[in-house]
């Protein structure tokens, strides 16, 4: 443990935590042009969140433990995660932390029990949309794992630390194939986030709904934890793949200046990804549920050839 | 003079994008995004060949670029644009023996085919690797096309896999061959001809195969013997 890698383990969770829900509102706001309408605020997310924040839970008579301890495990769960994921500064690696197989696993671990959570209300809402999650959790995360070990076998190590610290300080991607696992990861951050075409995070329709009628049941600060894990998520695909392909500004040194315009250059990417996100979910339509292994397999197949690309070329 | 070393990284980079393209031609259902891909794709080709005239320096690399950019970029698809104006049809949702699924899956395993093929056949040549892996791509893009024609109903799809195929033999010729330019200029002829043909046969084109002769028949167009 040394200095480097505590203000890395202040500054990181803490960066994410605030910036995360600002990317919500911001994929919000670009849908909502993109279909004619002015949209909610960009601080609206965080007002919504205060307010969820200030109010009681309610809990069905059916429900056990999960459902109450479901919402603390996905937050802690993601603030570790974001331990894994360097945003703004690389530090000097330190005990395991960074090892893409624990990020994937708690990854899992977080999909499990929002899925269990899903289920312990007893609504019949919650379990349609755990199965369906499940069951969509059993093509995705294959590929997931092919895709990062593409993203292994690029930058030559299982360790997202290094891994940056590779890609740090260049301006183009090092390699080309990095555009093809970017691809495959920009699938993944929309499979894995519940956004079109897979799921659509602005309905609450029987028929849509996979992510949304998980937490169907859940209320106040509970949602609010819920919402904000879900955020937090997607803010940390949205850095790994950022990091990945565009990692201009990335400082690998402890140092006031650099530090602060790093974090305003990914600031400033992650807006870009976010627009870019919107407006691929606005020109889409939700595929049909036994159509989106297609839609995976492009992932699948995209990392794949990554792997051969990097083996024989 | 711009480094070559900096030209060959820009020549892997659209090789990546040439393999997506193959990806997505075998994948998507829209005939209108199908063909914008194909022409994308030989525009990829048309810029690779002129990135490898700056290395090289070979004028006939410069004309085949333009040559690839006339014919394949405007022309053919101009053509076929009309024609999927005329058949008032915008999907091709009918796959024969492999949906796109398997198909994507057994393309991976068509360029690993062709990967091992071609490393055997070239064992001891001094090629570079930047040729060599062009080789490759050009061979399975060839293999591509050629799932494109099998697993696809419509006429127009087949076609479109069949130009594709053509786009692999001009990327493999590229890299390994250099084939004589008036070869690739018959080639192209022949492409411009087809497509036009296509053209005229546009009333059957947005059928499979099977009700062809049907449609010939109920327009008139050639009646057969039974009419007789």
């Amino acid at each position: 443990m040394n200095t480097s890698f505590l203000l890395f383990a202040l500054l990181n969770p803490l960066f994410a935590l605030l910036a995360a829900p600002l990317y919500m509102a911001l994929i919000r706001k670009v849908k909502a042009y993109a279909q004619g309408r002015k949209g909610p605020r960009l601080f609206q997310v965080y007002y919504d969140l205060r307010k969820l924040m200030k109010k009681e839970a309610v809990y069905s008579p059916t429900s056990s433990w999960v459902m109450r301890f479901t919402p603390y495990l996905n937050l802690s769960t993601l603030l570790v995660c974001s331990l894994f994921v360097p945003l703004v500064f690389v530090p000097e690696p330190a005990g395991g932390l960074g090892n893409i197989i624990v990020f994937l696993y708690l990854l899992a671990l977080e999909r499990f029990f929002t899925a269990l959570g899903g289920l312990d209300a007893g609504s019949a809402f919650g379990g349609m949309g755990s199965s369906r999650s499940m069951s969509l959790a059993a093509v995705i995360e294959p590929t997931m794992v092919v895709a990062f070990a593409a993203l292994a076998f690029v930058l030559k190590s299982l360790n997202l630390h290094h891994m940056f610290a590779l890609t740090a300080g260049t301006v183009l991607p090092i390699s080309p194939t990095l555009v093809l696992v970017s691809i495959s990861l920009f699938i993944i951050l929309i499979v894995e986030t519940g956004r079109l075409p897979v799921d659509n995070p602005a309905t609450h329709l029987e028929l849509t709904m996979i992510n949304e009628a998980m937490i169907l049941e859940q209320t106040g600060k509970n949602l609010a934890l819920l919402e904000l894990a879900h955020a937090l998520k997607q803010f940390l695909l949205m850095g790994i793949l950022i990091n990945t392909i565009l990692p201009v500004g990335l400082s690998t040194e402890i140092d006031a200046g650099k530090i602060a315009v790093s974090a305003i250059l990914f600031l400033l990417k992650a807006g870009l990804l976010a627009i870019i996100i919107g407006l691929f979910e606005s020109a889409l339509a939700k595929m049909r549920l036994f159509r989106l292994p297609a839609f995976y397999v492009m992932a699948f197949f995209f990392s794949a050839l990554t792997i051969l690309i990097e083996v024989f070329a | 003079m711009i480094d070559p070393l900096f030209l060959e990284g820009i020549i892997k980079v659209l090789f990546v994008f040439v393999l997506i393209s193959a990806g997505l031609i075998i994948s998507t259902r829209n005939l209108s995004s199908v063909l914008t891909t194909y022409t994308i794709q030989s525009f990829l080709l048309s810029a690779v060949s002129f990135l490898l005239y700056m290395i090289d320096g070979k004028g006939q690399l410069l004309l085949l670029a333009g040559l690839t950019l006339a014919s394949k970029v405007i022309l053919i698809p101009y053509f076929i644009s009309r024609i999927e104006e005329k058949i008032k049809i915008g999907r091709d949702l009918h796959f024969a023996y492999l949906e796109p699924t398997p198909s994507l899956l057994l393309s991976i395993g068509l360029i690993l085919l062709s990967y091992t093929f071609l490393s055997r056949v070239f064992e001891g040549l001094p090629l570079s690797r930047l040729f060599f892996f062009g080789a490759v791509i050009g061979l399975s893009l060839t293999l591509m096309g050629m799932l494109v024609m099998f697993s696809r109903k419509k006429v127009i799809t087949k076609a479109l896999g069949y130009l594709s195929m053509e786009n692999g033999v001009l990327m493999f010729g590229l890299f390994v061959t250099e084939l004589p330019f008036i070869i690739e200029v018959l080639i192209i002829i022949d492409l411009i001809i087809l497509v036009m043909l296509t053209t005229i046969l546009a009333v059957g084109m947005d059928s499979s195969i099977e009700e062809y002769r049907q449609k010939f028949r109920k327009l008139q167009i050639w009646t057969g013997v039974e009419s007789l």
